[in-house]
């Protein structure tokens, strides 16, 4: 297998590889506050100044608060239907985010859900496009399009 | 030592005027903004010249709108601002005016809104941070979202939460200044097109065109101006806050309004219990339970059955958007918070006809926008 390029589709909001990719969120050395995503102006509950903010990585598993399946979307980059939901991390913040299924069959709050990294498929120089997404312990709905991550 | 508005001398509604609300068409702003100006004019029996300071809250109209329109009135030199908080603009612009007027900068000023649809470039997508979903949560998917977490906590059922729209398309429909003038059944509003989660097209509020305008004057020019003094509901309180950090995945808009609306009351020196009307933020079906919940008119996880009680209908305990709300009487953006005001003088000085809730003495008005911000009026006739 040649190395192929990989980019994410946010940088610096996830690691690109690894089984259950972290988030990198941000830890405020003033406060304590653990935001994601992270800033580079300062910090929303004290004030802090950005030199104060470190990177601080989140493990990407989490409970889903609330789910909602999207039927009208003006943007592009993805074809309704397709879920999103607000996970609460196992580190603490909340993140909204996009889940591996289309649909919200079979979602319940509560489940536990972990991060994945999904292929949006490869630009002309054989570049592929990963994004961040959910995958619910439910459902294996995600299995087809799971890009194997480097041990 | 800082004050609140009521510690300041007297504030009072003396003029409304609307143009109607309605699908974006031709119509420039001008004639709307003229016609709302012109009918809160004669409503207050007040001349252009009378009038001080402009606060004009708008939001997709570009810069500087206010005085291209304004001048058909005869130019008088006055201040004139465009007001600006997304949602809020046309609660802000009121904020202001009635400021001004309580402080005795200005005897009458005039807040108003006006908008037609055009690009809404919200300031925050250029803020430099990114998130995962960007454009993928639009308004519609994040009440979607609460929508959902709010029926699996209270155990509601999503034709309850529709009920809202049925309730709001019965309150428009009698009231000739609303986009949506349609009574609506609840399998009206369940039918497709879904937008997002178990929300239809029925339980988003249509984004149009239109104008609200605002006359507030102190007792001074009440007297000076001989203005009737009866028609003219007090200002008891304007409160604005903004988000917070809020714990976890706390439901940040609820919060918002429960703290915006305890210190209106506080200043206001009246509790949920003394409203009788209530002009809500109900741009989605959901946040109407959701904020009278936070409101404290009855429990959490409360306000459906309070809805289906009849509790806020008009002729209820404390009638919620007897106007249609924004879900029936329409959400142009920059009138919206204006035409609350509109609306709940209407009432208190018990000429809204069709739609009138009896003995009306109280009311709130209660707007939020994205950014976040949440911006809350009560009123009271003498």
């Amino acid at each position: 297998m040649p190395e192929l390029e990989r980019q994410v589709a946010h940088p610096g909001l996830y690691r690109a590889s690894g089984e259950q990719p972290a988030l990198i969120g941000q830890h405020c050395t003033g406060c304590g506050h653990l935001a994601f995503p992270p800033n580079p102006y300062g910090c929303e509950a004290c004030g802090a100044q950005p030199e104060a903010l470190e990177k601080r990585e989140l493990a990407g598993a989490g409970e889903l608060a609330a789910f909602a399946t999207v039927h009208l979307h003006m943007g592009g980059g993805i074809e309704a239907p397709f879920t999103v939901g607000v996970i609460v991390l196992d580190d603490g913040p909340a993140v909204r985010a996009t889940l591996t299924c289309p649909t919200d069959d079979g979602l319940a709050i509560g489940d536990r859900v972990s991060s994945v990294l999904v292929s949006q498929g490869s630009d002309d120089e054989g570049t592929e496009t990963v994004e961040l997404r959910f995958i619910p312990h439910s459902s294996g709905s995600a299995e087809d399009s799971r890009v194997r991550g480097e041990a | 030592m800082a004050r609140t508005l009521r510690e300041l001398r007297p504030v009072r509604v003396v003029g409304i005027g609307l143009h109607r609300y309605q699908r974006a068409g031709d119509t420039p702003y001008v004639t709307l903004g003229l016609t709302a100006v012109r009918e809160a004019l004669a409503d207050a029996g007040l001349q252009w010249r009378d009038v001080e300071s402009v606060y004009n809250g708008t939001a997709m109209l570009g810069m500087a709108p206010t005085r291209p329109m304004l001048r058909h009135l005869g130019a008088t030199g006055i201040p004139m601002a465009q007001v600006e908080n997304a949602s809020a603009s046309g609660s802000t612009a009121f904020a202001q005016a009635c400021l001004e007027v309580a402080s005795g900068i200005s005897d009458v000023a005039l807040a108003m809104g006006v908008d037609k649809p055009g690009p809404m470039a919200i300031a925050g997508a250029k803020a430099g941070i990114r998130d995962l979903v960007g454009a993928r949560v639009a308004p519609f998917t994040h009440f979607a979202l609460l929508s959902n977490e709010y029926m699996h906590r209270y155990g509601v059922r999503p034709e309850q939460v529709a009920q809202v729209a049925v309730k709001n398309s019965r309150n428009g429909a009698a009231n000739p200044y609303a986009q949506r003038q349609k009574v609506r059944s609840l399998e009206e509003v369940l039918a497709p097109p879904q937008i997002s989660g178990t929300l239809t097209r029925l339980q988003c509020c249509p984004i149009g065109e239109g104008a609200a305008a605002v006359i507030v004057a102190s007792d001074d020019a009440i007297r000076r101006l001989g203005l009737a003094a009866s028609r003219a509901p007090r200002v008891l309180a304007s409160v604005t806050r903004t988000e917070s950090v809020y714990p976890g995945a706390k439901n940040f808009d609820a919060e918002l309004t429960s703290e915006t609306t305890s210190l209106a009351y506080e200043q206001a020196g009246v509790g949920p219990q003394d409203l009788d009307l209530i002009e809500c933020h109900d741009a989605f079906a959901v946040e109407e339970l959701l904020y009278v919940e936070a409101m404290g008119l009855c429990g959490e996880g409360e306000g459906a059955a309070m809805l289906a009680n009849g509790d806020t209908a008009i002729g209820g305990r404390c009638a919620v958007s007897a106007s249609g709300g924004l879900l029936s009487m329409g959400h142009p953006i920059g009138p919206t918070g204006a035409g609350q005001i509109c609306e709940l003088t209407r009432q208190l000085r018990g000429e809204a006809g069709p739609r009138q809730q009896p003995e009306a003495r109280t009311g709130l008005a209660h707007m939020v926008g994205i950014g976040a911000v949440c911006v809350v009026h009560v009123l009271q006739r003498d």
